[in-house]
């Protein structure tokens, strides 16, 4: 039985090799996705997202609310570069605001969908046995479904006592933030496609950890008698992440494309707010007679979800280079 | 065979009965009172709570029972096809959704037929030409469109094709699968889970290429077509058919926003109408039926592959 000190000393070149060796693999696949044109041209697309969305409504032209009715639906001209739609209000402002709730929607659902699908694959994972059984049971009915449904079911169900729950707020706070229509919208939108797109993450950290669990390393912490909460955020969530990375970057992009088809859908985000789903919505009214409405959200859209979709294929090439190039 | 089906039909029941519960919970206590919502264009005060003619109705209609009860009920008469009254016609919501499924199965059918005839050969010669440019350009001309939502492409091909180049009629309708009105709408719904077909096959063909069978068919000297198309492409289906179940939830998926970019009176349009008036035992119809077709078709899958496979019908015989 090694003393408490050597295992120490053991665990910390461990580490230390660890951590050096880390630093090698991200360096190499930076350098490796580097190389993947379409993901560095992906790249520069999203973060001209993050630009415009960021400071968006600094650059719009107009506002993006004003309306001006004497310049109904007019095509793409000097003073509207886009033209103006069915209220003259300028599309390019909208279609630039629109950047800043595509955006907004989708990182928050990224970033709440992988905590939940962390928390819920490494329970899982490290556990095993019953509840890693109905874990993933749950898990493989949710993904075997079209979320879109899923989430049609889920938003119009429960928009009606979230709204609820706001008017109250509303009541016993006289804070009029909980008046706002936009506000419901969001938080609806969001808890609504995380409720939906959670599941994949669990799967793919679930993976991770089972295969993380029984590294010797783990297995000396565990003699050391550490708690198991130790255990797993600080010797397997870590060492597990990887993989949950590449998943963010297609999760942002489907997590778009969600908010956009519910929006279409008139059940996400609701005008006057704009998202490119709703927009593409408005335009598909008028779309034989003006259908630059429908065109300039619908090419903006497309060409971020592509991005998404290309720059999620170059991470995945260069963090797990063995696996589908053959 | 028949108890392997039973077997399978086994996995998949409990899960769907479970989705279909939470669903119904969600719209039981989630959407708001039935019978309110039925008669929110009259305004009176006749159907609100209180009143001995919405309690009467209440009682009628069976609104009163446990919330388990009610439950039951749904799912029992649904088996026997009768999926209640929709809340803002009247009109049995099966009758709706007899009219319309026929539409949205055909699309999904025409679909899943387009993807097998042109995804599989495009994955093939993309793995027959691994890392050169014609894999290099189907990879990712099938990324490009696998991240291209429907309701993008297909405004944008129908502005592109009617109005931009009048080649096509405005489709709008359904007047069928083999009329020219189909072809935007056909294509759309298949140019985006072919991406997962094409990506399927290819990684198959490039496995089955390493194995040692195919170095013995090169090495007895056969020509390269009569390796590939003899030996090599049998075992390629299998996989790609595993894959059918998640061509159909994305098929699905893409079929009902399509539906209502060109106006097609499929499932997509009734779920459409649902949301906009609140009509819940239409919405909740409509997953149903969407909740079947899916696990219908990995129903089918699990019956077909070890049909295709050899190897797995000794592992099923060994679960019966």
């Amino acid at each position: 039985m090694p003393t408490s000190s050597t295992v120490d000393l053991k665990l910390a070149s461990e580490g230390a090799a660890k951590h050096e060796k880390a630093i090698g693999i991200w360096r190499d696949s930076f350098n490796r996705l580097l190389k993947n044109k379409m993901a560095v041209v992906s790249m520069v697309v999203v973060l001209i997202l993050f630009f415009f969305a960021i400071f968006g409504p600094y650059l719009t032209p107009y506002d993006f609310l004003k309306q001006d009715l004497s310049i109904r639906s007019l095509p793409p001209s000097v003073e509207h570069w886009l033209g103006t739609d069915y209220l003259g209000r300028d599309v390019l402002s909208r279609v630039i605001y629109g950047a800043r709730t595509a955006t907004l929607v989708s990182l928050l659902v990224v970033v709440l969908s992988s905590l939940i699908g962390v928390i819920v694959g490494s329970i899982s994972g490290y556990f095993g046995g019953k509840v890693d059984f109905f874990l993933m049971w749950f898990t493989d009915l949710n993904m075997a479904f079209p979320n879109l449904v899923l989430g049609v079911v889920l938003s119009v169900s429960l928009r009606p006592p979230l709204s609820r729950w706001m008017e109250q707020m509303y009541l016993s706070s006289l804070n009029p933030v909980f008046r706002q229509s936009s506000l419901l919208d969001l938080a609806l939108v969001v808890a609504v496609i995380v409720l939906v797109a959670w599941c994949p993450y669990a799967r793919l950290l679930r993976s991770q950890v089972m295969a993380v669990r029984n590294y010797n390393y783990v297995l000396a912490a565990r003699a050391l008698g550490l708690p198991t909460f130790t255990i797993v955020t600080k010797y397997i969530i870590p060492n597990a992440i990887g993989p949950v990375i590449v998943q963010m970057s297609a999760g942002m992009g489907s997590a778009m494309l969600t908010e956009s088809a519910l929006s279409f859908l008139g059940i996400g985000i609701n005008p006057p707010i704009p998202s490119w789903g709703n927009m593409i919505n408005e335009g598909l009214r008028q779309w034989t007679s003006a259908p630059h409405l429908l065109a300039a959200p619908a090419l903006v859209l497309g060409l971020m979800t592509v991005a998404f979709s290309f720059l999620g294929d170059g991470l995945n090439d260069a963090l797990n280079p063995r696996q589908w190039k053959g | 065979m028949f108890r392997f089906i039973l077997f399978r039909l086994l996995r998949w029941l409990p899960g769907v009965i479970v989705l279909l519960l939470i669903i119904y919970a969600l719209m039981f206590y989630g959407g708001g009172d039935p019978i309110q919502i039925m008669f929110s264009r009259e305004a009176t005060d006749l159907f609100q709570p209180g009143n001995p003619r919405y309690e009467a109705l209440k009682e009628k209609l069976g609104l009163n029972r446990p919330f388990l009860v009610q439950f039951g009920d749904y799912v029992w008469k649904a088996f026997q096809g009768d999926l209640g009254l929709s809340l803002s016609d009247g009109r049995p919501v099966s009758a709706s959704i007899g009219a319309a499924l026929p539409i949205t199965v055909s699309i999904a059918l025409a679909a899943t037929a387009i993807i097998a005839i042109v995804g599989i050969p495009l994955g093939v010669i993309a793995a027959l030409n691994q890392n050169h440019w014609p894999d290099n350009l189907i990879l990712s001309s099938a990324l490009f469109f696998w991240g291209i939502p429907t309701f993008v492409m297909a405004p944008l091909l129908m502005v592109l094709l009617c109005l931009q180049f009048p080649i096509l009629p405005v489709p709008h309708g359904w007047s069928g699968v083999f009329t020219l009105n189909a072809i935007i709408p056909l294509s759309v719904a298949a140019i985006r889970p072919m991406a997962l077909v094409i990506r399927q096959a290819r990684s198959a063909v490039l496995d089955v290429l390493s194995e040692d069978y195919i170095r013995t068919a090169r090495a007895k000297g056969l020509p390269e077509w009569v390796t590939i198309t003899k030996h090599a492409l049998r075992p390629v289906l299998t996989p790609v058919v595993t894959q059918m179940g998640v061509v159909m939830t994305n098929l699905l998926a893409g079929s009902l926003l399509l539906e209502i970019v060109f106006g097609i009176p499929g499932i997509g349009r009734l779920i459409r109408d649902g949301i906009l008036n609140s009509d819940y035992s239409l919405l909740l119809g409509c997953t149903l039926v969407v909740l079947a077709l899916v696990t219908l078709t990995n129903l089918l899958v699990d019956i077909t592959y070890p049909i295709l496979d050899p190897r797995l019908r000794q592992a099923q015989r060994g679960e019966e």
